[in-house]
């Protein structure tokens, strides 16, 4: 079941007026998942929060379904939700905890049972349903999280940076699996982060965040190769693209461009377009990021390990028409 | 070092009348005479007394009433009032202060509460026999205690304080109305609070019951509030039977004990403390 979502506002009034969520309009599709993903503060956990019902909108209309569910309990959307801190309940075991939404719900003890063993099963929590919640580990309690969501079949899931307590290793671990476990089930999934990485590898669209805004919605790969402006430009992307100032490689006065430092290769000097000179070389893993200084500006170029320049070395940098993004004096893509 | 002060109060203040009122209990003593040791007469001559009995009968159903509606009292202000808000803010003290009012002063103000001739309470309500009755009386007190949640509420506000807001907000999500999730999570969570709060409580209603009874009705109607404090008072200060009064004041810690146990083993059992 598809999830929409138009001109849903919300402010907040704590220490004045904040406009948190401005007009925003998503769709997701039936079965697909879309990742939130902005910086902090730009409105993402408000607008899950405001699709689970957790707030009310001042404005909109959220829709679940096809069913109009925005003035109703979250307990009567359909949806389910993983919260950052898990939010587990600490006095009851594994079970119970999965069980709880369906005995709130008035199911029968039997297909409690059933679906129970069916939700742990596909989560890997077999073994651990008797457990306490505060004798696991965080990738455990994630499980029991996310067991707890799917037990119900909602129409929805609402995921709100369930990795960001997790180590590095299991963070990636996990996004596998929740990856894989959405796709089997093919249930709608809204997921929030705050990390590109996870943006970029899990969703089947992406919708850019800022200021409460909906700056651009699209695949991964077109909001990487076709960013709508300078903001998703530089936030998709480790490291950000380079930015030149306006006039700077020929183009129109005010037209800023920019190109992703993958894209950009090193040639002898005075054959490319710019010149200058090796500031800093930072290693990550097999490739290397180059602080390449160009008159008063740094240029960042990735390149792998075996290529790379030395600090002090004097490189000309080159790259192709294609690869260079142009915006107009309003930050917007412009080619 | 700097603990020698406090330890040499809690020797000669609690720990050193404590042991001579247990070995007080054993002996028969006027105050003016010397202790004559008498062996377990005084036992005998305790479970024999219907007056004790009737003492004890009294201060189980003071505990019976004032404990549940005390914690109640307490839980239902935490809930009521644990949200952030001005009115919350303004009402918390005003469910605090009949704890700190000073006990005389709070039951001079039951005493014309009460009053079965001009009091408001029988004026408004034709209750005339709360003081005059036997039972009128017996829950009257434990009634007037109901206001002086005092501690229990602070602690139980804490605590639900302390129940983190996502865990409400994943039930909501989850689909439960009010009273599952009060019944399913927030009285399980306070549970262990809610436990020692009783615990604590009883331990008080064995001894707090003594400036009402004495004050408001004098032991009476008929010895229905004569609790045991109240007893162990007279028996020593107005009987000057102090061995006798030392053999009801170790039946009452004894009593004490007992029922600690019996609520701790419960808790326990179901696993309200760890």
């Amino acid at each position: 079941m598809s999830l929409r979502l138009t001109g849903v506002s919300k402010t907040f009034h704590t220490n004045g007026p904040k406009l948190v969520l401005d007009e925003v309009t998503l769709e997701v599709e039936d079965g697909h998942m879309m990742v939130i993903v902005g910086p902090s503060g730009s409105g993402k956990t408000t607008l899950l929060r405001c699709v689970a019902g957790l707030e009310s909108v001042d404005r909109g209309r959220v829709e679940v379904g096809g069913r109009d569910v925005t003035q109703a309990d979250p307990g009567d959307r359909d949806v389910a939700m993983v919260f950052q801190d898990y939010a587990l309940y600490p006095h009851l075991s594994v079970r119970e905890n999965i069980a709880f939404g369906l005995r709130a719900r008035k199911v029968p003890r039997a297909d409690i049972d059933a679906q129970v063993a069916e939700a742990s099963a596909a989560v890997g929590l077999e073994g651990s349903l008797d457990a306490s919640p505060n004798h696991l580990s965080g990738g455990e309690r994630q499980r029991v999280a996310l067991a707890r969501a799917l037990v119900r079949r909602p129409a929805a899931f609402l995921l709100d940076e369930p990795l960001s307590n997790l180590d590095a290793e299991l963070r990636t671990q996990t996004r596998r699996e929740i990856r894989s476990l959405q796709r089997s089930l093919k249930t709608t999934t809204l997921y929030v982060t705050h990390d590109q990485v996870e943006a970029m590898t899990m969703g089947d669209t992406v919708a850019v965040l800022r200021a409460g805004k909906v700056e651009q919605v699209g695949t991964p790969e077109e909001l990487y190769e076709e960013p709508a402006n300078v903001f998703v430009a530089r936030f998709l992307g480790s490291p950000p693209m380079n930015l030149f100032p306006p006039g700077l490689l020929g183009s129109a006065a005010s037209t800023a461009a920019g190109v992703r430092p993958e894209r950009i290769s090193f040639v002898e000097q005075g054959s490319g377009r710019f010149d200058g000179t090796v500031d800093l070389v930072e290693r990550v893993g097999g490739e290397v990021i180059v602080h390449v200084r160009c008159g008063d500006g740094v240029l960042l170029v990735r390149r792998d390990v075996r290529s790379a320049p030395s600090p002090g070395d004097a490189v000309g940098l080159h790259f192709a028409d294609e690869d260079l993004h142009t915006f107009d004096a309003e930050d917007r893509r412009v080619g | 070092m700097l603990a020698w002060p406090y330890l040499s109060g809690l020797f000669l203040l609690v720990a050193l009348p404590a042991v001579a009122a247990a070995v007080l209990a054993f002996t028969e003593f006027s105050g003016v005479q010397a202790p004559r040791f008498t062996g377990t007469d005084n036992v005998r001559r305790l479970v024999a007394d219907d007056a004790f009995w009737s003492s004890l009968g009294n201060t189980l159903i003071y505990i019976l009433i004032a404990v549940p509606l005390r914690l109640a009292a307490a839980l239902g202000f935490a809930l009521l009032l644990h949200r952030r808000s001005k009115a919350s803010t303004l009402a918390r003290p005003i469910a605090y202060l009949p704890t700190v009012v000073p006990d005389v002063a709070y039951v001079l103000l039951w005493l014309w509460l009460l009053n079965p001739l001009y009091g408001p309470i029988a004026g408004a309500f034709g209750l005339t026999g709360l003081l005059t009755d036997p039972w009128g009386a017996r829950v009257a007190l434990p009634l007037m205690a109901a206001f002086q949640i005092g501690e229990a509420f602070v602690v139980s506000l804490a605590v639900r304080r302390s129940i983190p807001k996502s865990v409400y907000e994943a039930a909501a999500v989850d689909g439960a109305r009010p009273l599952f999730t009060f019944t399913r999570l927030t009285l399980p969570l306070m549970a262990p609070a809610l436990a020692l709060l009783a615990l604590r409580d009883v331990i008080l209603s064995l001894q707090i019951n003594f400036v009402p009874a004495l004050l408001l009705t004098d032991g009476g109607p008929r010895y229905a509030t004569t609790y045991l404090p109240l007893f162990v008072y007279r028996t020593a200060f107005r009987y000057f039977r102090l061995g006798y009064a030392s053999t009801i004041a170790l039946s009452m810690f004894v009593l004490t004990a007992a029922v600690v146990y019996v609520q701790y083993r419960m808790a326990k059992r179901w696993r309200v403390l760890d």
